[in-house]
Protein backbone atom coordinates (compact mmCIF):
# COMPACT_ATOMS: atom_id res chain seq x y z
CA UNK A 1 0.00 0.00 0.00
CA UNK A 2 2.66 2.43 1.06
CA UNK A 3 5.35 1.38 -1.34
CA UNK A 4 3.21 2.24 -4.36
CA UNK A 5 2.44 5.75 -3.14
CA UNK A 6 4.98 8.39 -2.28
CA UNK A 7 4.84 10.03 1.17
CA UNK A 8 3.59 13.36 -0.18
CA UNK A 9 0.81 11.70 -2.12
CA UNK A 10 -0.39 9.74 0.92
CA UNK A 11 -0.47 12.89 3.05
CA UNK A 12 -2.16 14.94 0.34
CA UNK A 13 -4.77 12.20 -0.14
CA UNK A 14 -5.48 12.11 3.60
CA UNK A 15 -5.87 15.89 3.88
CA UNK A 16 -8.10 16.19 0.80
CA UNK A 17 -10.32 13.30 1.91
CA UNK A 18 -10.73 14.91 5.34
CA UNK A 19 -11.69 18.27 3.86
CA UNK A 20 -14.19 16.58 1.54
CA UNK A 21 -15.75 14.59 4.40
CA UNK A 22 -16.00 17.66 6.68
CA UNK A 23 -17.75 19.56 3.88
CA UNK A 24 -20.18 16.71 3.24
CA UNK A 25 -20.99 16.22 6.93
CA UNK A 26 -21.40 19.94 7.62
CA UNK A 27 -23.96 20.19 4.84
CA UNK A 28 -25.87 17.20 6.20
CA UNK A 29 -25.57 13.84 4.54
CA UNK A 30 -27.98 10.94 5.13
CA UNK A 31 -25.33 8.35 4.22
CA UNK A 32 -22.99 9.66 6.92
CA UNK A 33 -25.83 9.75 9.45
CA UNK A 34 -26.70 6.13 8.63
CA UNK A 35 -23.04 5.15 8.94
CA UNK A 36 -22.93 6.72 12.39
CA UNK A 37 -25.98 4.67 13.38
CA UNK A 38 -24.38 1.44 12.18
CA UNK A 39 -21.09 2.26 13.89
CA UNK A 40 -22.92 3.00 17.14
CA UNK A 41 -24.24 -0.55 17.08
CA UNK A 42 -20.83 -2.01 16.25
CA UNK A 43 -19.02 -0.23 19.07
CA UNK A 44 -21.66 -0.94 21.72
CA UNK A 45 -20.43 -4.48 22.57
CA UNK A 46 -16.86 -3.15 22.79
CA UNK A 47 -18.00 -0.43 25.21
CA UNK A 48 -19.91 -2.97 27.28
CA UNK A 49 -16.90 -5.28 27.47
CA UNK A 50 -14.54 -2.43 28.41
CA UNK A 51 -17.01 -1.26 31.07
CA UNK A 52 -17.33 -4.77 32.47
CA UNK A 53 -13.55 -4.97 32.86
CA UNK A 54 -12.89 -1.44 34.10
CA UNK A 55 -15.84 -0.97 36.47
CA UNK A 56 -14.77 -3.44 39.20
CA UNK A 57 -11.25 -2.00 39.15
CA UNK A 58 -12.60 1.53 39.35
CA UNK A 59 -14.97 0.67 42.20
CA UNK A 60 -12.24 -1.04 44.19
CA UNK A 61 -9.96 1.95 43.73
CA UNK A 62 -12.70 4.39 44.73
CA UNK A 63 -13.53 2.22 47.74
CA UNK A 64 -9.97 2.46 48.96
CA UNK A 65 -9.25 6.10 48.19
CA UNK A 66 -12.59 7.93 48.47
CA UNK A 67 -14.45 6.15 51.28
CA UNK A 68 -14.10 8.96 53.85
CA UNK A 69 -15.05 11.65 51.36
CA UNK A 70 -18.14 9.75 50.28
CA UNK A 71 -19.26 9.24 53.88
CA UNK A 72 -18.80 12.96 54.63
CA UNK A 73 -20.61 13.93 51.47
CA UNK A 74 -23.46 11.57 52.34
CA UNK A 75 -23.96 13.22 55.71
CA UNK A 76 -23.92 16.69 54.15
CA UNK A 77 -26.46 15.60 51.55
CA UNK A 78 -28.79 14.19 54.24
CA UNK A 79 -28.71 17.56 56.01
CA UNK A 80 -29.38 19.32 52.74
CA UNK A 81 -32.38 17.08 52.03
CA UNK A 82 -33.89 17.92 55.42
CA UNK A 83 -33.54 21.63 54.68
CA UNK A 84 -35.03 21.23 51.23
CA UNK A 85 -38.13 19.34 52.37
CA UNK A 86 -39.66 22.58 53.61
CA UNK A 87 -38.88 24.42 50.39
CA UNK A 88 -40.31 21.55 48.36
CA UNK A 89 -43.81 21.88 49.84
CA UNK A 90 -43.80 25.59 49.15
CA UNK A 91 -42.55 25.08 45.60
CA UNK A 92 -45.19 22.46 44.82
CA UNK A 93 -48.01 24.75 45.82
CA UNK A 94 -46.45 27.54 43.73
CA UNK A 95 -46.25 25.22 40.72
CA UNK A 96 -49.91 24.25 41.11
CA UNK A 97 -50.91 27.90 41.24
CA UNK A 98 -48.74 28.60 38.20
CA UNK A 99 -50.41 25.81 36.22
CA UNK A 100 -53.84 27.14 37.15
CA UNK A 101 -52.86 30.59 35.92
CA UNK A 102 -51.44 29.20 32.69
CA UNK A 103 -54.64 27.29 32.07
CA UNK A 104 -56.73 30.39 32.77
CA UNK A 105 -54.65 32.48 30.38
CA UNK A 106 -54.38 29.68 27.77
CA UNK A 107 -50.59 29.84 27.74
CA UNK A 108 -48.18 27.03 26.90
CA UNK A 109 -45.56 25.81 29.32
CA UNK A 110 -43.13 22.98 29.94
CA UNK A 111 -45.83 21.11 31.85
CA UNK A 112 -47.75 20.41 28.65
CA UNK A 113 -45.02 18.20 27.24
CA UNK A 114 -44.27 14.59 28.07
CA UNK A 115 -40.78 13.57 29.05
CA UNK A 116 -38.70 10.45 28.50
CA UNK A 117 -36.43 9.38 31.34
CA UNK A 118 -32.88 8.50 30.33
CA UNK A 119 -29.55 7.65 31.84
CA UNK A 120 -26.19 9.12 30.89
CA UNK A 121 -24.07 6.28 29.53
CA UNK A 122 -21.04 8.12 28.25
CA UNK A 123 -19.21 11.41 28.02
CA UNK A 124 -17.44 13.07 25.15
CA UNK A 125 -14.03 11.44 24.71
CA UNK A 126 -12.57 14.67 23.34
CA UNK A 127 -11.31 17.72 25.22
CA UNK A 128 -13.02 19.99 22.72
CA UNK A 129 -16.63 18.82 22.91
CA UNK A 130 -19.08 19.18 25.80
CA UNK A 131 -21.46 16.35 25.13
CA UNK A 132 -22.93 13.34 26.90
CA UNK A 133 -24.50 10.22 25.52
CA UNK A 134 -27.88 9.01 26.82
CA UNK A 135 -29.56 5.64 26.45
CA UNK A 136 -32.72 6.72 24.61
CA UNK A 137 -33.12 7.39 20.91
CA UNK A 138 -35.54 7.63 18.03
CA UNK A 139 -37.37 4.47 19.16
CA UNK A 140 -38.46 6.33 22.30
CA UNK A 141 -39.59 9.35 20.28
CA UNK A 142 -36.48 11.45 20.78
CA UNK A 143 -35.64 13.91 17.98
CA UNK A 144 -32.89 16.41 17.21
CA UNK A 145 -33.31 19.72 19.04
CA UNK A 146 -35.31 18.46 22.02
CA UNK A 147 -34.33 19.98 25.38
CA UNK A 148 -32.88 17.75 28.09
CA UNK A 149 -33.26 18.47 31.80
CA UNK A 150 -32.31 16.96 35.11
CA UNK A 151 -33.82 17.65 38.52
CA UNK A 152 -32.09 21.02 38.75
CA UNK A 153 -32.87 22.43 35.30
CA UNK A 154 -31.85 22.47 31.65
CA UNK A 155 -28.67 20.58 30.79
CA UNK A 156 -28.61 20.82 26.99
CA UNK A 157 -30.27 19.72 23.79
CA UNK A 158 -30.22 16.67 21.54
CA UNK A 159 -27.87 17.04 18.58
CA UNK A 160 -27.68 13.50 17.21
CA UNK A 161 -30.19 10.68 17.44
CA UNK A 162 -29.64 6.97 16.88
CA UNK A 163 -32.24 4.22 17.37
CA UNK A 164 -31.34 3.50 21.00
CA UNK A 165 -29.09 6.38 22.04
CA UNK A 166 -28.66 10.10 21.56
CA UNK A 167 -25.99 12.73 21.94
CA UNK A 168 -26.74 15.74 24.12
CA UNK A 169 -24.86 19.00 23.58
CA UNK A 170 -24.38 20.44 27.06
CA UNK A 171 -25.26 24.06 27.67
CA UNK A 172 -21.67 25.02 28.48
CA UNK A 173 -20.47 24.06 24.98
CA UNK A 174 -19.52 27.13 22.90
CA UNK A 175 -21.84 25.86 20.17
CA UNK A 176 -24.84 25.98 22.52
CA UNK A 177 -27.16 28.97 22.63
CA UNK A 178 -30.76 29.39 23.73
CA UNK A 179 -33.33 32.13 24.19
CA UNK A 180 -33.55 32.85 27.91
CA UNK A 181 -35.44 35.19 30.21
CA UNK A 182 -34.49 36.77 33.48
CA UNK A 183 -37.14 37.35 36.10
CA UNK A 184 -36.22 39.94 38.67
CA UNK A 185 -38.28 41.40 41.45
CA UNK A 186 -38.02 45.16 41.06
CA UNK A 187 -38.30 45.92 44.79
CA UNK A 188 -36.53 49.24 44.73
CA UNK A 189 -38.52 52.03 46.40
CA UNK A 190 -39.86 53.75 43.32
CA UNK A 191 -42.99 55.76 42.61
CA UNK A 192 -44.72 52.76 41.13
CA UNK A 193 -44.71 50.68 44.28
CA UNK A 194 -47.89 51.25 46.25
CA UNK A 195 -48.11 50.89 49.99
CA UNK A 196 -50.70 48.30 50.90
CA UNK A 197 -50.49 48.47 54.65
CA UNK A 198 -49.74 51.30 56.98
CA UNK A 199 -49.86 51.08 60.77
CA UNK A 200 -48.85 53.46 63.52
CA UNK A 201 -47.54 51.96 66.70
CA UNK A 202 -46.30 53.57 69.87
CA UNK A 203 -44.65 52.43 73.04
CA UNK A 204 -43.02 49.35 71.49
CA UNK A 205 -39.28 48.81 71.64
CA UNK A 206 -37.61 49.16 68.24
CA UNK A 207 -35.97 45.78 68.51
CA UNK A 208 -39.32 44.07 69.11
CA UNK A 209 -40.96 45.98 66.33
CA UNK A 210 -38.44 45.09 63.66
CA UNK A 211 -38.39 41.44 64.60
CA UNK A 212 -42.15 40.97 64.82
CA UNK A 213 -43.19 42.52 61.51
CA UNK A 214 -42.66 41.12 58.03
CA UNK A 215 -42.71 44.37 56.13
CA UNK A 216 -40.21 45.20 53.43
CA UNK A 217 -39.55 48.73 54.67
CA UNK A 218 -39.76 50.30 58.09
CA UNK A 219 -39.71 54.03 58.87
CA UNK A 220 -39.08 55.25 62.38
CA UNK A 221 -39.96 58.82 63.34
CA UNK A 222 -39.27 60.49 66.69
CA UNK A 223 -41.42 63.58 67.25
CA UNK A 224 -40.09 66.57 69.26
CA UNK A 225 -42.01 67.09 72.50
CA UNK A 226 -44.17 70.22 72.80
CA UNK A 227 -43.18 72.74 75.44
CA UNK A 228 -44.63 72.24 78.93
CA UNK A 229 -45.43 68.55 78.46
CA UNK A 230 -43.95 65.72 80.49
CA UNK A 231 -41.73 63.28 78.65
CA UNK A 232 -43.54 60.16 77.42
CA UNK A 233 -43.22 56.97 79.45
CA UNK A 234 -40.26 54.83 78.55
CA UNK A 235 -40.02 51.04 78.18
CA UNK A 236 -37.16 48.87 79.38
CA UNK A 237 -35.76 46.21 77.11
CA UNK A 238 -35.83 42.86 78.90
CA UNK A 239 -32.48 41.47 79.76
CA UNK A 240 -30.76 44.80 79.26
CA UNK A 241 -31.09 46.76 82.51
CA UNK A 242 -30.79 50.44 81.98
CA UNK A 243 -31.32 50.29 78.30
CA UNK A 244 -34.37 52.36 77.68
CA UNK A 245 -36.13 53.46 74.52
CA UNK A 246 -38.42 56.45 74.36
CA UNK A 247 -41.95 55.91 73.10
CA UNK A 248 -42.01 56.35 69.38
CA UNK A 249 -44.33 56.69 66.49
CA UNK A 250 -43.46 54.02 63.91
CA UNK A 251 -44.88 53.72 60.40
CA UNK A 252 -44.71 50.34 58.72
CA UNK A 253 -45.45 49.94 55.03
CA UNK A 254 -45.41 46.84 52.85
CA UNK A 255 -44.72 47.10 49.11
CA UNK A 256 -45.55 44.49 46.47
CA UNK A 257 -42.44 43.86 44.30
CA UNK A 258 -42.95 44.20 40.57
CA UNK A 259 -41.56 41.32 38.49
CA UNK A 260 -39.50 42.48 35.51
CA UNK A 261 -38.89 40.11 32.56
CA UNK A 262 -35.87 40.59 30.33
CA UNK A 263 -35.04 38.31 27.41
CA UNK A 264 -31.74 37.53 25.76
CA UNK A 265 -29.52 34.91 24.23
CA UNK A 266 -27.64 32.61 26.57
CA UNK A 267 -24.41 31.12 25.20
CA UNK A 268 -21.98 28.52 26.48
CA UNK A 269 -18.32 29.39 26.91
CA UNK A 270 -16.75 26.00 27.49
CA UNK A 271 -16.57 23.53 30.34
CA UNK A 272 -16.13 24.96 33.86
CA UNK A 273 -16.97 28.43 32.65
CA UNK A 274 -20.20 30.30 33.34
CA UNK A 275 -22.57 30.98 30.47
CA UNK A 276 -22.82 34.42 28.90
CA UNK A 277 -26.15 36.25 28.60
CA UNK A 278 -26.62 38.82 25.85
CA UNK A 279 -29.76 40.89 26.19
CA UNK A 280 -31.99 41.96 23.35
CA UNK A 281 -32.14 45.38 24.97
CA UNK A 282 -28.55 46.23 25.85
CA UNK A 283 -29.65 48.63 28.59
CA UNK A 284 -31.37 45.82 30.49
CA UNK A 285 -28.20 44.57 32.08
CA UNK A 286 -27.49 48.03 33.48
CA UNK A 287 -30.85 48.65 35.04
CA UNK A 288 -32.79 45.62 36.18
CA UNK A 289 -30.53 42.59 36.13
CA UNK A 290 -28.90 41.77 39.41
CA UNK A 291 -26.71 39.04 40.79
CA UNK A 292 -28.87 36.20 42.08
CA UNK A 293 -31.65 36.64 39.53
CA UNK A 294 -33.15 33.45 38.10
CA UNK A 295 -32.67 32.63 34.42
CA UNK A 296 -35.01 30.24 32.61
CA UNK A 297 -36.00 29.38 29.05
CA UNK A 298 -37.93 32.06 27.21
CA UNK A 299 -39.96 29.79 24.93
CA UNK A 300 -41.66 31.32 21.90
CA UNK A 301 -41.81 30.24 18.26
CA UNK A 302 -38.08 30.50 17.70
CA UNK A 303 -37.20 29.01 21.08
CA UNK A 304 -35.48 25.66 21.43
CA UNK A 305 -37.40 24.81 24.61
CA UNK A 306 -40.78 25.61 26.16
CA UNK A 307 -40.98 28.53 28.51
CA UNK A 308 -40.11 28.15 32.15
CA UNK A 309 -37.40 25.50 32.33
CA UNK A 310 -34.90 26.79 34.90
CA UNK A 311 -31.37 27.24 33.56
CA UNK A 312 -29.31 28.97 36.22
CA UNK A 313 -28.61 32.00 38.34
CA UNK A 314 -26.83 35.22 37.46
CA UNK A 315 -23.53 35.19 39.32
CA UNK A 316 -21.78 38.21 37.87
CA UNK A 317 -22.79 41.48 36.26
CA UNK A 318 -19.73 43.31 35.06
CA UNK A 319 -19.93 46.77 33.58
CA UNK A 320 -17.78 47.21 30.48
CA UNK A 321 -16.03 50.41 29.64
CA UNK A 322 -16.99 51.90 26.31
CA UNK A 323 -20.19 49.88 25.98
CA UNK A 324 -23.73 50.32 27.21
CA UNK A 325 -24.09 46.57 27.71
CA UNK A 326 -22.76 44.70 30.73
CA UNK A 327 -21.19 41.27 30.78
CA UNK A 328 -23.71 39.01 32.50
CA UNK A 329 -22.53 35.57 33.60
CA UNK A 330 -24.93 32.76 34.43
CA UNK A 331 -24.01 29.65 36.39
CA UNK A 332 -26.14 26.62 35.48
CA UNK A 333 -28.29 25.05 38.19
CA UNK A 334 -27.49 21.55 37.01
CA UNK A 335 -24.22 19.98 38.01
CA UNK A 336 -23.00 18.99 34.56
CA UNK A 337 -20.13 16.88 35.82
CA UNK A 338 -22.37 14.59 37.85
CA UNK A 339 -25.13 13.79 35.44
CA UNK A 340 -26.82 10.45 35.82
CA UNK A 341 -30.59 10.38 35.26
CA UNK A 342 -32.01 13.00 32.93
CA UNK A 343 -35.30 13.67 31.13
CA UNK A 344 -35.81 14.50 27.47
CA UNK A 345 -38.71 16.92 27.04
CA UNK A 346 -40.65 15.74 23.99
CA UNK A 347 -40.93 19.24 22.60
CA UNK A 348 -40.11 19.53 18.94
CA UNK A 349 -38.70 23.01 18.40
CA UNK A 350 -38.94 25.04 15.25
CA UNK A 351 -36.53 23.42 12.78
CA UNK A 352 -35.15 26.82 11.71
CA UNK A 353 -34.17 27.43 15.34
CA UNK A 354 -32.50 24.02 15.54
CA UNK A 355 -30.50 24.87 12.43
CA UNK A 356 -29.18 28.02 14.09
CA UNK B 1 -6.49 -4.05 -3.43
CA UNK B 2 -6.00 -7.41 -1.78
CA UNK B 3 -2.90 -6.13 -0.02
CA UNK B 4 -4.84 -3.16 1.36
CA UNK B 5 -7.68 -5.30 2.75
CA UNK B 6 -5.43 -7.95 4.19
CA UNK B 7 -2.78 -5.45 5.26
CA UNK B 8 -2.95 -2.65 7.82
CA UNK B 9 -6.69 -1.90 7.52
CA UNK B 10 -7.65 -5.38 8.67
CA UNK B 11 -5.69 -4.79 11.87
CA UNK B 12 -6.36 -1.06 12.21
CA UNK B 13 -10.13 -1.38 12.54
CA UNK B 14 -10.34 -3.96 15.37
CA UNK B 15 -7.44 -2.38 17.27
CA UNK B 16 -9.08 0.99 16.74
CA UNK B 17 -12.41 -0.27 18.11
CA UNK B 18 -10.74 -1.51 21.29
CA UNK B 19 -8.74 1.72 21.69
CA UNK B 20 -11.84 3.81 21.08
CA UNK B 21 -13.80 1.85 23.68
CA UNK B 22 -11.01 2.39 26.22
CA UNK B 23 -11.04 6.09 25.39
CA UNK B 24 -14.84 6.40 25.66
CA UNK B 25 -15.29 4.34 28.80
CA UNK B 26 -12.13 4.84 30.84
CA UNK B 27 -10.35 8.05 29.85
CA UNK B 28 -13.44 10.13 28.99
CA UNK B 29 -14.93 9.45 32.42
CA UNK B 30 -11.78 10.25 34.38
CA UNK B 31 -10.33 13.62 33.52
CA UNK B 32 -7.05 14.44 35.22
CA UNK B 33 -5.32 17.71 36.07
CA UNK B 34 -7.33 20.78 34.91
CA UNK B 35 -10.12 18.43 33.75
CA UNK B 36 -8.08 17.34 30.75
CA UNK B 37 -9.12 14.02 29.24
CA UNK B 38 -6.13 11.91 28.28
CA UNK B 39 -6.23 10.78 24.66
CA UNK B 40 -5.52 7.08 24.33
CA UNK B 41 -6.38 6.89 20.63
CA UNK B 42 -4.03 9.77 19.84
CA UNK B 43 -1.30 8.05 21.86
CA UNK B 44 -1.80 4.93 19.71
CA UNK B 45 -1.69 6.99 16.51
CA UNK B 46 1.59 8.72 17.37
CA UNK B 47 3.08 5.42 18.53
CA UNK B 48 2.15 3.92 15.14
CA UNK B 49 3.72 6.94 13.45
CA UNK B 50 6.90 6.73 15.55
CA UNK B 51 7.12 3.01 14.81
CA UNK B 52 6.24 3.04 11.13
CA UNK B 53 7.09 6.43 9.65
CA UNK B 54 5.27 9.57 8.58
CA UNK B 55 3.08 8.05 5.85
CA UNK B 56 1.96 5.13 8.01
CA UNK B 57 1.35 7.54 10.92
CA UNK B 58 -0.82 9.72 8.68
CA UNK B 59 -2.88 6.71 7.53
CA UNK B 60 -3.26 5.38 11.11
CA UNK B 61 -4.33 8.85 12.26
CA UNK B 62 -6.77 9.16 9.40
CA UNK B 63 -8.47 5.79 9.99
CA UNK B 64 -8.60 6.02 13.80
CA UNK B 65 -9.66 9.67 13.60
CA UNK B 66 -12.49 8.74 11.24
CA UNK B 67 -13.66 6.10 13.73
CA UNK B 68 -13.49 8.72 16.48
CA UNK B 69 -15.60 11.11 14.40
CA UNK B 70 -18.18 8.49 13.51
CA UNK B 71 -18.63 7.47 17.14
CA UNK B 72 -19.03 11.01 18.44
CA UNK B 73 -20.39 14.42 17.72
CA UNK B 74 -17.50 15.93 15.77
CA UNK B 75 -17.85 16.61 12.04
CA UNK B 76 -16.67 13.59 10.07
CA UNK B 77 -13.07 14.15 9.01
CA UNK B 78 -12.14 16.69 11.70
CA UNK B 79 -10.41 14.31 14.08
CA UNK B 80 -9.13 12.33 11.11
CA UNK B 81 -7.35 15.45 9.87
CA UNK B 82 -5.96 16.35 13.30
CA UNK B 83 -4.83 12.82 14.14
CA UNK B 84 -3.43 12.36 10.65
CA UNK B 85 -1.22 15.43 11.21
CA UNK B 86 -0.22 14.10 14.64
CA UNK B 87 0.74 10.66 13.29
CA UNK B 88 2.67 12.21 10.44
CA UNK B 89 4.63 14.52 12.78
CA UNK B 90 5.56 11.63 15.08
CA UNK B 91 6.65 9.61 12.05
CA UNK B 92 9.31 12.15 11.12
CA UNK B 93 11.55 10.44 13.66
CA UNK B 94 12.37 8.06 10.80
CA UNK B 95 14.03 10.94 8.96
CA UNK B 96 16.75 10.79 11.63
CA UNK B 97 17.09 7.07 12.13
CA UNK B 98 15.29 4.07 10.61
CA UNK B 99 15.11 2.28 13.97
CA UNK B 100 14.64 4.92 16.68
CA UNK B 101 15.45 4.28 20.34
CA UNK B 102 12.48 4.30 22.73
CA UNK B 103 13.33 7.72 24.16
CA UNK B 104 13.74 9.30 20.74
CA UNK B 105 10.40 7.83 19.66
CA UNK B 106 8.83 9.22 22.86
CA UNK B 107 10.12 12.70 22.12
CA UNK B 108 8.63 12.61 18.63
CA UNK B 109 5.42 11.12 20.03
CA UNK B 110 5.24 14.11 22.37
CA UNK B 111 5.47 16.57 19.50
CA UNK B 112 3.15 14.49 17.32
CA UNK B 113 0.48 14.38 20.04
CA UNK B 114 0.89 18.12 20.68
CA UNK B 115 0.36 18.84 16.99
CA UNK B 116 -2.62 16.44 16.83
CA UNK B 117 -4.34 17.90 19.90
CA UNK B 118 -3.63 21.51 18.90
CA UNK B 119 -5.00 20.86 15.42
CA UNK B 120 -8.48 20.03 16.78
CA UNK B 121 -9.50 23.52 18.00
CA UNK B 122 -7.78 25.09 15.00
CA UNK B 123 -9.73 22.84 12.61
CA UNK B 124 -12.93 23.59 14.58
CA UNK B 125 -12.37 27.31 14.14
CA UNK B 126 -11.79 26.81 10.41
CA UNK B 127 -15.02 24.80 10.12
CA UNK B 128 -16.97 27.47 11.98
CA UNK B 129 -17.15 25.97 15.47
CA UNK B 130 -15.65 28.79 17.50
CA UNK B 131 -15.06 28.91 21.21
CA UNK B 132 -12.51 26.18 21.92
CA UNK B 133 -9.33 28.05 21.05
CA UNK B 134 -8.97 29.46 24.57
CA UNK B 135 -6.28 29.74 27.21
CA UNK B 136 -7.24 26.27 28.49
CA UNK B 137 -5.34 24.83 25.53
CA UNK B 138 -2.11 25.67 27.35
CA UNK B 139 -2.96 22.88 29.81
CA UNK B 140 -4.64 20.46 27.44
CA UNK B 141 -1.84 20.17 24.90
CA UNK B 142 1.15 19.45 27.20
CA UNK B 143 -0.83 17.01 29.35
CA UNK B 144 -2.14 15.04 26.36
CA UNK B 145 1.30 15.14 24.72
CA UNK B 146 3.02 14.03 27.92
CA UNK B 147 0.67 11.08 28.26
CA UNK B 148 1.33 10.06 24.64
CA UNK B 149 5.10 10.26 25.25
CA UNK B 150 4.79 8.05 28.33
CA UNK B 151 2.62 5.51 26.53
CA UNK B 152 4.76 5.46 23.39
CA UNK B 153 7.22 2.69 24.43
CA UNK B 154 4.26 0.48 25.43
CA UNK B 155 2.11 1.21 22.40
CA UNK B 156 4.83 1.24 19.74
CA UNK B 157 4.88 -2.58 19.31
CA UNK B 158 1.07 -2.52 18.96
CA UNK B 159 1.36 0.33 16.46
CA UNK B 160 4.02 -1.51 14.45
CA UNK B 161 1.94 -4.69 14.36
CA UNK B 162 -1.18 -2.72 13.47
CA UNK B 163 0.55 -1.07 10.52
CA UNK B 164 2.30 -4.25 9.39
CA UNK B 165 5.83 -2.97 10.05
CA UNK B 166 8.55 -5.43 10.78
CA UNK B 167 11.44 -4.35 12.94
CA UNK B 168 14.55 -3.96 10.87
CA UNK B 169 17.23 -6.56 11.31
CA UNK B 170 20.68 -5.19 10.82
CA UNK B 171 23.25 -7.41 9.19
CA UNK B 172 26.95 -6.87 8.85
CA UNK B 173 27.97 -5.90 5.36
CA UNK B 174 29.65 -8.62 3.42
CA UNK B 175 33.16 -7.91 2.34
Amino acid sequence: MFSSLSRRRVILLVVLTCVLLITLDKRGNPVIDRTRGVFARIIQPFDTATRAISLPIERAWNGVTNYDDVERENEALRDQIEHMKGNDVEARSAVLEYRELLKLNQLTSKFQFDTVAAQVVGESPSNFQNTVEINVGSRQGVAVGMPVTDGAGLIGRITKVFPTRSIVLLLTDPEFSIQAQVLTADDAPTGTSSPTESTTLSGIPISDLTSSTTSTSTTTTTRPLPEGLEPLPTTTVAGQPGATTPAQSTTTSTTTPEVVRETGLLEGQGADKPMLLRFVDTNSSNSNVKVGAIVDTAGGNSGLAPQGIPIGIITKVERQTGSSASRVEVTPNASLKRLNFVAVVLYVPNQDAVGK
Amino acid sequence: MRSIVLGPLLRLVPVGLVALSIQRVVFAAHPVFHDVKLQFVLALVVAAGAGGGADRGAVAGFVLGLMYDISGNTPLGLMALAYGLGGMTAGYVHSFTPDPQWWLASIFAFFGAAVGEAAIPVAEVITGENGWLTSEVKWTIPIVAGFAALMCPLLMPVGRWMMGVKRKKWKAMLE
